[in-house]
């Protein structure tokens, strides 16, 4: 896999345009400067979550003795699932009933941005990937990516206006399915590969 | 032997079957008041326009780079839209919680899987990589939509004609028929899928 996809699935799957509303209800009457500095504090407890799973990836899967192509295609199956759940959105999500007063870790940096999704899939691809300097920087792209994102909140929400960033969201989920399906087909290739004579 | 501009663009139009996916619409939005079905519809085929020129420009280069296959998108096709279908038949088993929760449909499905599904985005590639006259294939886009928004426009008028009952009924079928296409696709990006493990 390339640095690109790793980075864009990851980066897709923090969804941070689909959270930027939510991440606005959360801050709202809280002094901008401050919000800046939430902002921050959340997101590099989020990185630092996703660097441990990073390292758990390999541990685990070592002891579990998974092969690759079970890796390929749990991993899309998931991806898959994911993006259904942000292309049809369910009434009693996690967004719609945000608890109120100033985010300490939950629920900004856990479990909005680095959510179970998203740290399964890290462990999934940590796997998948051996090489462990191409993983850490796609985390650090697509972490990037989230951040610079929310810092501009409010510029994303009014250029693009409530309607836009569904539609951004939308599309977004659109590219997950379809690597979802890519990367559950290459798993069935290889276990074909493997298996069929 | 290049193709002439007209054909391409009624293929195009064929592809897209707005007049076919019309009855389909219609029951996905039957729950809105009229003049939001016609702002819906639309807006719907402005997007699925914007789909179908990023593709035309991007397409290959974007699937290139997620290193995505032919039969993934057919594939992604045709499971959104089975899910959909799923929703509209069994829609009356959770008759009782009212249709106001419903969520206005947006981009999916009709926008793309529907209109601009995966058939019209291969095609789209096919002729611009063959053509390699980006005007003509754009402007050959452009006068199929022309048709395609005339008719999303002309649409929630039918639904005058058909009436509140007709509406129900007609949801039930479009849904097996919805189902019925997104077999098809999923079928074909299978038969695509089964080419890559012997290619």
């Amino acid at each position: 896999m390339s640095l690109l996809s790793v980075t864009l699935a990851l980066f897709l799957i923090m969804d941070p345009l689909g959270n930027v509303s939510s991440y606005l209800s959360l801050v709202d009457g809280i002094d901008p400067k401050k919000q800046k500095y939430i902002v921050i504090r959340e997101m590099l407890i989020a990185l630092a979550t996703m660097i441990v799973f990073n390292y758990l990836g390999e541990v685990i899967f070592s002891v579990l003795h998974l092969s690759e192509t079970t890796v390929r295609i749990a991993s899309g199956v998931i991806l898959f699932l994911i993006a259904i759940k942000i292309i049809f959105p369910a009434p009693d999500s996690l967004r719609a009933n945000l608890p109120n007063g100033e985010p300490f870790v939950i629920p900004l940096a856990i479990p909005l941005i680095a959510g179970p999704s998203l740290l399964a899939t890290i462990l999934l691809y940590a796997n998948l990937e051996p090489s462990q300097p191409i993983m850490l920087a796609a985390i650090l792209l697509a972490w990037l990516g989230a951040v610079s994102i929310l810092l501009c909140a409010r510029f994303f929400q009014r250029v693009l206006t409530n309607n836009g960033l569904m539609a951004c969201e939308r599309l977004m989920g659109m590219v997950l399915i379809l690597l979802a399906i890519q990367r559950f087909g290459e798993g069935i290739q290889q276990f074909v590969a493997l298996y069929a004579t | 032997m290049p193709t002439p501009l007209l054909s391409i663009a009624l293929t195009f139009f064929l592809v897209t079957n707005p007049i076919g996916n019309s009855p389909t619409i219609i029951a996905l939005v039957k729950d809105f008041d009229f003049e939001k079905q016609k702002k819906i519809l639309r807006r719907e085929g402005i997007i699925s326009l914007i789909i179908a020129l990023f593709f035309q420009f991007f397409g290959e280069l974007f699937l290139g780079l997620l290193k995505v296959q032919n039969f993934a998108v057919t594939l992604c096709g045709g499971i959104l839209l089975f899910l959909v279908a799923l929703k509209m038949i069994f829609a009356m088993c959770n008759n009782n919680s009212t249709a106001a929760v419903k969520q206005e449909p947006f981009i999916v499905p009709i926008a793309t899987p529907l209109l601009s599904g995966p058939g019209l985005l291969t095609i789209i590639m096919l002729y611009s990589r063959q053509e390699c006259n980006n005007l003509k294939i754009t402007s050959a886009i452009l006068i199929a939509w022309v048709g395609v928004l005339g008719v999303m426009i002309a649409a929630p008028y039918l639904q005058k004609i058909l009436g509140k009952r007709g509406l129900v009924a007609l949801e039930q079928l479009m849904g097996m028929i919805l189902a019925m296409i997104a077999m098809d696709m999923i079928v074909k990006g299978s038969a695509l899928f089964l080419k890559t493990l012997h290619g």
